[in-house]
């Protein structure tokens, strides 16, 4: 048995408790907390992606699915998100697919759970209910050039 | 006490060593359990009700059009006649599999429009039904519900993103195909996964699929 001091170990036990609680901590939160991590939901072609016909972003915007819920479909590319505006009512459910024509973009949609990267050849996806009318920024939140920050939209909640 | 602490460090090994191994090497696949599929209360082709509740217990593939589709459709009714009689030969234990092709054109597309459809396709009316419903009913339930987008062209059509929906017998959404052409291989190894994982997933079975779940042991 190789000699450890009594202090040496107590500071070895005390980082391995604190490992050991710190990964418990992220798996029963991972299962418990309904955390939704926002994986690739498809693959697109980036070369094709903003060609009308060829995928769902050839015409981008927003669609009703059903009464009170609806798909919004983003192109992201440098400086800008097509459609830069959307308007829904309260209480409306939106579905979000952004996809980019060029480089890496991202996106946070203020006062909700989305924030996502948009990574070229891949759509990302997340869900959110606008209960509160008002008006909510998005913005580009991954440095995408000299005109990143320019690069915003909006979620215009009427009441 | 030596002996003791070796076999605790063994074990918390083979523990450590065991979840590694079944993350990497994924010997259970499973396909994700995306979302609860909607509740349906639909009319067949025979004017039987048809609804989420009798078909629990099946894995259903549910695919959306309307019978005046016409060419746009023909593919993706060519692809579910090729699946059909292959599940012929699938075996898939206790767990029947069913096609459901659900009409959004409720209007037109009554119970007699939907048999002679479903004639015309060669349709085997015990594995592949053809139902529609009430028009407000079915948005919830197929645009809000399956997230399909479908809407009413002026000209009585309808302008709507091809899909078909995986359901398991839980009643759990397992795959979409969002294209109007799927892969017919790809349709029948997802159904032979979800069939393996009903029949398998009794007693210590569950475990493991369970563990495959948690560890996104995913059929690629």
């Amino acid at each position: 048995m190789i000699h450890v001091h009594p202090v040496e170990r107590a500071w070895i036990v005390m980082g391995a408790v604190m490992l050991a609680v710190f990964a418990a901590a992220v798996f029963t939160s991972s299962l418990m907390g309904g955390i939704a991590l926002p994986v690739p939901e498809a693959q697109v072609d980036p070369r094709l992606v903003a060609t009308p016909g060829a995928t769902s972003f050839g015409e981008p915007g927003l669609r009703e699915l059903a009464p009170g819920q609806y798909e919004a479909r983003i192109l992201a590319q440098t400086w800008a998100f097509t459609p830069k505006e959307i308007r829904i009512k309260a209480g409306s459910k939106v579905t979000f697919y952004f996809a980019s024509k060029d480089v890496q973009h991202g996106v946070h949609v203020d006062a909700t759970n989305i924030n996502l990267m948009i990574l070229p050849g891949q759509v990302s996806k997340l869900t959110a209910t606008f209960d509160e009318p008002g008006t909510y920024n998005f913005i580009c939140h991954e440095y995408c050039g000299v005109g990143h920050q320019t690069m915003f939209g909006q979620v215009i909640v009427e009441p | 006490m030596r002996w003791a602490l070796r076999s605790a460090y063994g074990l918390l090994a083979v523990v450590v060593g065991g979840t590694l191994a079944f993350a990497i090497f994924q010997p259970v696949k499973v396909l994700p359990r995306i979302s609860l599929a909607p509740s349906l209360w639909l009319t067949n082709q025979d004017q039987r009700s048809l609804t989420s509740e009798t078909l629990r217990g099946q894995i259903v593939l549910y695919n959306f059009t309307y019978t005046r589709c016409g060419e746009r459709c023909a593919a993706q009714t060519s692809v579910l006649r090729a699946l059909q009689q292959q599940l012929a030969d699938l075996n898939t234990g206790s767990v029947p599999v069913r096609l459901v092709t659900i009409s959004f054109d409720a209007d037109h597309d009554t119970p007699a429009v939907l048999r002679g459809f479903a004639a015309g396709v060669g349709a085997d009316p015990g594995q592949w039904e053809f139902a529609t419903g009430d028009a407000a009913a079915l948005k919830r339930a197929v645009g809000g519900g399956f997230q399909v987008y479908y809407a009413q062209a002026p000209d009585g059509g309808f302008e709507f993103d091809p899909a078909l929906v995986l359901v398991d017998g839980w009643g759990i959404i397992r795959a979409e195909y969002r294209t109007a052409a799927p892969a017919l291989d790809r349709l029948l190894r997802d159904i032979r996964l979800v069939a393996e994982e009903a029949s398998n997933s009794a007693g210590v079975g569950r475990y493991a699929y369970e563990a495959a779940h948690l560890f996104l042991c995913y059929a690629r």
